[in-house]
């Protein structure tokens, strides 16, 4: 099993510069460090409609209400911050904030990952090659690739409905020929999305996904080695 | 019916709304019915549960519905159809945390 970049077809060229966007690592960092309602926030607001920050304030009163952390404390300021990163998001036009949403989710699972593991070991945009196979055609979203260490292969999606039969048998696929090749592979599915929603989307699928770790929205923490939030 | 009863009963006919939008993409349609189902069933099981025992400070009932109604316009803009799919996900996660409930 070896790790090799994915071709620079046109693709790969436009999308880079999606992944390269300032708006995407801002967004990114914010919400490797936001708590699940500020996660769910950012879920609502890049896929909403309404443009007005105070819609948004009346839609969340937990974080901007008269309960939510007083207005100046890193919290608040925190969800202020994500709530004007999410409606910059959406205010790029439909294509564009679809785009935007994947790369995020794609960074912020690298941000998270980098607090597990040596940043240098985490790679974006990669294939991996088993011998005697053709290579897949979709690189993976982010891929761990530690020297004489067990790999994770990492694709992330914005939504549950991004879960395919396609991308579960990719993941499946290189976890089985890795460990024919006696390596280990951790293939796992990062969904910003709730558990439930993805459980409802896998249900619908015979493709195997045993094999396959669900990070979902409540969980994203546990990319970081850390337990997920308690429920309030 | 509880406040929250009365709330999350709005909630569950916007999700009724967003369905009908979502159900015209064909291939998603047995999907987008059972995203109603499950987070139709969550919402209800919160609201017949009572108060959520929670550390977080209640929120105000005056703000929670004007919470909730926002969050319905919201859901009731939707019109294009694949976004309605994501709003049947999106929609159930922040009325729970209005509600001051784990999103899930």
């Amino acid at each position: 099993m070896r790790f090799q970049d994915a071709a620079k077809d046109a693709r790969a060229v436009v999308y880079a510069g999606i992944q390269a966007d300032p708006l995407v690592a801002r967004a990114a960092q914010l919400l490797a460090d936001a708590t699940a309602a500020q996660r769910v926030l950012a879920r609502a607001a890049m896929n909403g409609e309404s443009s007005e920050p105070d819609a948004w304030r009346t839609m969340f009163p937990t974080l901007f209400g008269t309960a939510a952390a007083a207005p100046g404390s890193p919290e608040r300021e925190r969800s202020e911050a994500i709530l004007a990163a999410s409606l910059a998001v959406a205010g790029r036009g439909e294509q564009v904030r679809s785009q935007l949403r994947g790369a995020i989710v794609e960074s912020l699972t690298e941000q998270l990952l980098a607090r597990r593991v040596p940043a240098s070991s985490i790679r974006r945009e990669r294939r991996i090659l088993f011998d005697g196979m053709s290579a897949e055609i979709h690189p993976y979203d982010v891929t761990v690739e530690t020297p004489g260490g067990p790999a994770e292969a990492y694709d992330c999606k914005w939504g549950a409905r991004g879960i395919s039969a396609d991308v579960l048998h990719q993941l499946d696929d290189a976890r089985t020929r890795a460990a024919a090749e006696g390596e280990r592979l951790l293939t796992v599915l990062v969904i910003f999305d709730a558990r439930r929603s993805c459980e409802v989307r896998l249900a619908r699928h015979t493709a195997p996904r045993a094999g396959t770790r669900l990070v979902a929205l409540e969980s994203l923490d546990r990319l970081a080695g850390r337990r997920a939030e308690p429920a309030p | 019916m509880s406040q929250a009863a009365d709330l999350v009963e709005q909630v569950v006919a916007a999700l009724g709304r967003l369905t009908e939008l979502g159900e015209t993409i064909e291939a998603e349609w047995t999907y987008v019915h059972d995203l109603e189902m499950v987070w139709t069933a969550r919402l209800r099981a919160v609201a017949g549960a009572g108060p959520a025992d929670s550390a977080m400070p209640a929120v105000p009932p005056a703000e929670l519905e004007a919470a909730i109604g926002r969050l319905v316009d919201e859901a009731g803009r939707v019109t294009d159809p694949h976004r309605a799919i994501d709003w049947l996900s999106t929609l159930p996660q922040a009325t729970l945390v209005a509600l001051g409930e784990a999103a899930w």
